[in-house]
């Protein structure tokens, strides 16, 4: 390119570059994103490929392509983007390439590569209507996607070098400064600094003699922060002429741009631009002719972290170890080499050109008073949408992260984002309305920083994540000030000390004073952020600290000291699910049923109802696959194996008389605990209000998922001569707590459930035909009743809906049975599976509408008036909050509605809880300690749903199981917390050896079910047990995650032994 | 000549002096550990922090690298000081338990036990020898390497350096092995021990009324090892 020689000489030549563009590019154009993530996901096979297809098929005239930087929509890397018609090709493969180009040519667009968002398979025609473009304001990115970065002329002709002509044309640096001031654009490094003031002190400095220096800072280190790169390697231009323009505001002809070595397509990029930006005279000597003189090298640095930060970028620069020194004095002051020097950000520099060309009062129109402008953030981790995401200052950090990231990946819930790299801190979920500006997030405890933001879901541990950090930080703290270096490394010790379950709480102590001192006397930036981490997860995941050293759980299942096997731990009841698998690939039924057992008094029942946590965790269903079908092989042995085989272990009570023990309610708590007691010798007596043991699982789960038989069976064989069964007694009516503490009984235990339907709260839901759905569930279960007929609706969306609506359809006089939930299929809490089992029996489920009225005539149900919703804000459940739409009420015509919103234990009605002086809490349920399950009245403890409201039969057994123990320790007067131990396999079970062949990958079981058809017509089971071959096939399919903790060390190996005997010879 | 406030009494001092210099001059004592006339300020140790500034604004700096500004309000003995420099010390203690001189500073400063898991460590990377080295013997025969927890002193490549003239400036500055117990290795003692180490509580008599302050006793622990 021929130099410029005056700046009406670049207007010129702007002019005429724009004029041949109309002409050229009057054709469709590829546009590939090959920026080094474009590059990593395979863009170069995708070019070559274009390029290839095009010569041969001699397109050129027809079809143009341009090779940009990275554009930002990184999780779908390979893409082409066909302009002018923004059609997006995500995620492509080399054989996909030539249907785009024949789309492009054709001028159509290619369905079945188009952009589709994964959720609701919406196909996107136009880039800007996706999601995640929809609500960017791409200003500084958006060059990005629009020019080719080692193309100056593509820079040009976007008005690239217009700023530069317009301060070149009248060099005026009090224009430049209080422009920039206007804008009010602050530092876009992290600490937000406003530019404009930082160049007017810059300016200042050095009694305007001697040299000053521009640097630019693209040192950009935190994991998972990469916009400095993006907008080197993608528009380089723009940062050397926001360099040329602070330099002419603060008086230096020399800029620096200080780049990390591992950046090297930056670093090729930004060196071309400077000989392009050279050769046009935009640089060096005289530019334009206009006097000015300005230029700019660049150096790279060797990676540390810390050089980041000014002082030690400036050491750095200089040769010398990059370690941070004191400021004052600061570099505004006395920078490289002694002299003023002035460092902003690359991204803080890309702006300028902006701010300069449009004007201070657009630039300023974005964003929010005190936080103008936009800012770019990388969007990584647990989320859809990864990326570089530009927003306006001033966006709500709930819709940059469920709006434009997309929401959590899977089924997962996110839990928080960590903001400002490793110096930042992290922000719970609960508080993603704040806005996105320097304030909001410091406020808050985090920061902007760089702009990383770090997205974490439930499956994340946050003490593990801190540990990161500081592993992290520790590694990188350049090591002058002692309490940085040793700090951190101290703080790492502990921190890995607690996700071992090594700490104790002084320890935890220490670590936050700790955390404090080292924020408060490091020198630099880097030390006194690097407390961060640990401050702001203690600040909002306390509870997740204190589980860790407590109770020694890990309730992400990270840490897997504490984790062991996961199926193990994620059981209530902590059975060895990893080894009864074992003991059936081996073929050891009985064994295997003796694990069960020595574990859960149900297994029948558990093998039937439970809600299999161990499934959730387990480590082949998390690592990618399909988790083992644990609760059909729990089922699968409970059916085979002949229950009297197992002899519990029995303790016969030797001091004495034996104690006598009260547990009010025959649920799965209570006669658990009467279980456990009499094992250790107590006499019990069990007090039932209904005609037959069993509580919730008689009277509210489906007979087709339970049969009663089985309850039957299951309870018989645990009531033994050492417990008693009262039934039609009730609390308060025939019995009282003081009066069996006036009996004779040491120990009472509230074991009650929930039994009490929540209200709509509606007007006419009294009206005949409505029903609580434990009512309506107990008159069929206990009492044969069918109460459902003709249209039924059932509302809500758990399990107990789903419970209710399936056994709706089974009665007589029911025409339909449709579901009603107020949010999505989604978010709906009831398992999976049951959905989808009702679905298969064809319930219709209807989804965002809210009921708002009960019509009823002449006393009897008529219908029910819906809203529907849409869904808004975050609440804090991490779900999003159902939001009506006014005007869209309707009438549903219904015959039978049951109400399935929730139970509570509905304690205070029957009266027995104030009758006994006994605690509750606003929900209704007993108020019990969660470790003793102790009341507030001594020797009364409560365990339950009575304790938890509503919950899984497993939950009941725990607890039940929990309350044994804990009423043991009180009768013989024993220190009733103790310290636990985490759940790790102890047991080494061989694996069975494998061929080749046996070992192929294979796809989790399919638990036999009945046929829709034929099960809705009666009650009897749904599923059905395992074939022998399909469990054994399943059980092999067990990653066996016990091994690492069981297994003998490794027997010297026949090679070994060789190898070691014969030297190796 | 800058006028400030250090611990409420004005003073004014030269441009360019540092706040540990200015408070020294006043008397008020500053614990230093990397800190020596003659080298050139430094500020790793991080045990002469002070207090400076009023408000939220207040924050610590290190005295010895902080110049003088002119109405600076500084604190050498606030809570937020003190509570900064037992943790440092602790910090100090428990990398290297053997230094006398931070065993002295540490009882100094009332520090009865330390909490966290005992390291022996020789050096504290405090970079006096570095200076020393460098600025008053004009080798530069010795530096830093690496970076945090991998830091260390050495010369380049760990290979005995030409420019060294074995003057052992380096070792008469060191803070946290001029005096270093040798308790496990007498042998390689250099200056014969430091007998306040030796286990007390085992033989009371030998060493009369001196105590080892220490709980657990340091020099036990290195025992039970």
């Amino acid at each position: 390119m021929r130099k410029l020689a005056s700046v009406e000489g670049l207007g010129d030549f702007r002019r005429r570059v724009l004029a041949e563009k109309d002409v050229v590019y009057d054709r469709p154009t590829l546009v590939v994103c090959a920026g080094t993530g474009g590059q990593a996901s395979g863009a170069n096979d995708v070019i070559r490929i274009i390029k290839r297809y095009v010569l041969n098929r001699s397109m050129q005239e027809k079809v143009a392509l341009r090779i940009t930087g990275c554009q930002g929509f990184c999780e779908m890397d390979p893409f082409i983007l066909v302009e002018p018609g923004r059609h997006l090709y995500p995620k492509l493969t080399m054989e996909d390439v030539p249907r785009v180009i024949e789309a492009a040519v054709g001028g159509y667009v290619d369905e079945g590569l188009i952009y589709k968002e994964p959720r609701t398979e919406k196909h996107y025609h136009d880039q800007l209507d996706i999601p995640f473009f929809k609500k960017q304001t791409r200003t500084i990115l958006g060059y990005n996607q629009n020019l080719d970065p080692i193309r100056i002329l593509n820079y040009i002709e976007l008005g690239g070098y217009a700023a530069a002509e317009k301060v070149l044309s009248n060099p005026d640096p009090e224009w430049i400064i209080r422009e920039v001031q206007k804008a009010g654009i602050r530092g876009r490094g992290g600490a937000g600094f406003p530019t404009g003031k930082k160049w007017e002190l810059a300016r200042a400095s050095g009694n305007g003699r001697g040299q000053k220096y521009v640097v630019c800072n693209a040192d950009e280190g935190d994991p998972g922060a990469y916009m400095d790169r993006s907008l080197l390697e993608g528009n380089p231009h723009a940062i050397i002429e926001g360099m040329l323009i602070a330099g002419i505001a603060i008086g230096a002809t020399e800029g620096i741009v200080y780049v990390r070595s591992e950046y090297p397509l930056a670093i090729k990029h930004t060196l071309i631009a400077l000989r392009q930006a050279h050769d046009a005279g935009l640089l060096g000597k005289n530019i334009l002719g206009t006097g000015v003189d300005f230029d700019i090298e660049i150096v790279r640095g060797a990676g540390a972290f810390v050089c980041g930060e000014e002082t030690a970028l400036i050491r750095s620069i200089e040769g010398f170890i990059g370690e941070p020194r004191q400021r004052p004095p600061y570099p505004i002051e006395k920078g490289l080499w002694g002299r003023p020097t002035c460092i902003n950000n690359v991204e803080t520099l890309a702006n300028i050109h902006v701010i300069i060309d449009h004007g201070a009062e657009a630039y300023a129109k974005v964003g929010v008073p005190g936080n103008t402008g936009t800012k770019i953030f990388s969007l990584v981790g647990k989320i859809k949408n990864t990326g570089l995401v530009e927003v306006p200052l001033g966006m709500k950090l709930s819709e940059v992260v469920y709006d434009i990231g997309g929401g959590p990946v899977g089924n997962a819930k996110i839990k928080a984002v960590q903001t400002g790299g490793p110096s930042g801190g992290c922000i719970p979920a609960k508080m993603f309305d704040i806005s996105i500006d320097y304030e909001s997030l410091a406020k808050v405890g985090s920061m902007m920083g760089s702009g990383g933001m770090i997205v974490v879901d439930d499956n994340t541990c946050m003490v593990d994540f801190a540990k990161y950090f500081m592993s992290f930080l520790k590694d990188e703290s350049c090591g002058k000030c002692f309490t940085c270096r040793k700090g951190t490394q101290r703080m790492h010790e502990i921190l890995d000390d607690i996700c071992k379950g090594k700490a104790t709480f002084e320890d935890l102590d220490l670590l936050e004073e700790l955390a404090h001192v080292v924020k408060d006397t490091t020198m630099c930036g880097l030390g006194q952020t690097a407390s961060n981490p640990v401050l702001s997860t203690l600040r909002y995941f306390r509870e997740e600290y204190e589980r860790h050293i407590r109770d020694k759980r890990c309730d992400a299942f990270v840490c897997k000291e504490l984790v062991g096997a996961p199926c193990q731990s994620a059981c209530p009841l902590g059975t060895e699910a990893w080894r009864y698998v074992a003991h059936i690939s081996r073929g050891e039924y009985d064994e295997a049923y003796t694990v069960i057992r020595d574990a859960n008094p149900f297994p029948s029942v558990c093998g039937r109802v439970c809600h299999h946590p161990c499934e959730e965790r387990c480590r082949a269903g998390t690592s990618g696959g399909d988790a083992i079908a644990i609760r059909s092989l729990k089922r699968f042995i409970t059916d085979r194996v002949d229950p009297s085989l197992y002899k519990p272990q029995r303790v016969a009570w030797t001091d004495g008389e034996p104690p006598q023990i009260a547990v009010i309610g025959a649920g799965p708590a209570g006669i658990t605990t009467a279980h456990y007691l009499s094992l250790r010798g107590y006499k019990v007596t069990i007090f039932e209000v209904e005609p037959e043991p069993g509580g919730m699982l008689y009277c509210a789960i489906p007979t087709y998922r339970l049969p009663h038989e089985i309850i039957r069976s299951e309870i018989n064989a645990l009531l033994d001569e050492n417990i008693t069964l009262k039934c039609n007694t009730a609390l308060g009516r025939d019995i009282t707590v003081d009066g069996l503490f006036e009996d004779g009984y040491k120990a009472v235990l509230l074991a009650l459930g929930a039994h009490k339907s929540k209200p709509l709260s509606l007007e006419n839901e009294d009206a005949d035909g409505v029903y609580p759905s434990i009512e309506f569930l107990k008159a069929l279960n206990m009492r044969g009743e069918h109460l459902a007929r003709g249209r039924v609706g059932v509302i809500g969306g758990g399990n107990s809906a789903i419970d209710a609506a399936r056994m709706a359809l089974r009665q007589k006089n029911v025409d339909s049975v449709t579901i009603l939930y107020r949010r999505t299929r989604e978010e709906m809490p009831a398992f999976a599976e049951e959905i989808e089992a009702a679905d298969q029996e064809g319930i219709k489920i209807e989804t965002l509408v809210t009921p708002t009225k009960v019509i009823a005539k002449d006393g009897h149900l008529s219908g029910l008036e819906c809203v529907r919703n849409e869904l808004g804000d975050v609440d804090s459940s991490g779900r999003r909050r159902p939001v009506p739409i006014n005007g869209t009420e309707r009438v549903i015509e219904l015959d039978t509605l049951v109400v399935a919103i929730g139970e509570d234990s509905g304690i205070d009605a029957i009266g027995p809880a104030r009758l006994s002086r006994i605690e509750t809490t606003r929900w209704n349920t007993v108020k019990a300690d969660r470790t003793t399950l102790l009341t507030n009245r001594p020797g009364v403890f409560a365990a339950g749903d009575v304790v938890t409201g509503p919950n899984t039969v497993v939950e009941a057994i725990a607890a039940g199981k929990r309350a044994a123990v804990m009423i043991d320790r009180f009768v013989r007067n024993e220190e009733m917390v103790q310290p636990v131990e985490p759940y790790l396999p102890k047991v080494y079970i061989e694996p069975v050896r494998m061929d080749t062949e046996d070992a192929q990958p294979a796809d989790r079981v399919e638990t036999p079910r009945a046929p829709a058809e034929w099960r809705t017509r009666n009650f009897s089971e749904v599923e059905v047990s395992l074939s022998v071959d399909e469990a054994t096939h399943e059980a092999c399919r067990c990653l066996r995650c016990d091994l690492e903790f069981t297994k003998p060390k490794e027997a010297e190996t026949e090679t070994e032994a060789k190898a070691v005997a014969t030297g190796g010879k | 000549m800058v006028t400030l406030y250090i611990n409420g009494l004005k003073v004014s001092v030269e441009k360019g002096t540092t706040l540990l210099e200015a408070a020294q001059f006043l008397g008020f004592p500053i614990p230093t550990l990397c800190h020596m006339e003659g080298l050139s300020p430094y500020g790793a140790c991080r045990l002469c922090v002070v207090e400076i500034g009023e408000g939220p604004r207040a924050k610590l700096v290190s005295s010895c690298t902080y110049p003088v500004e002119e109405g600076l309000k500084v604190r050498t003995a606030s809570s937020r000081v003190i509570r900064a420099r037992k943790m440092v010390l602790e910090l100090l203690l428990a990398s290297c338990p053997q230094s006398k001189i931070i065993q002295d500073l540490a009882a100094a400063h009332d520090i009865r036990k330390q909490r966290f898991r005992q390291e022996y460590e020789d050096c504290i990377l405090c970079g006096l020898c570095v200076r020393m080295c460098e600025e008053q013997m004009m080798a530069k025969a010795i530096g830093f390497r690496g970076r945090g927890q991998n830091r260390s002193l050495g010369t380049p490549f760990d290979m005995n350096s030409d420019v060294c003239r074995q003057c052992g400036g380096c070792m008469y500055v060191c803070p946290a092995c001029s005096l270093r117990c040798t308790y496990t290795e007498p042998e390689k003692a250099i200056c014969g021990g430091c007998a306040n180490l030796s286990p007390p509580c085992l033989e009371k008599e030998e060493f009369d009324d001196m105590m080892c302050y220490m709980q657990p006793c340091v020099a036990c622990e290195i025992k039970k090892n």
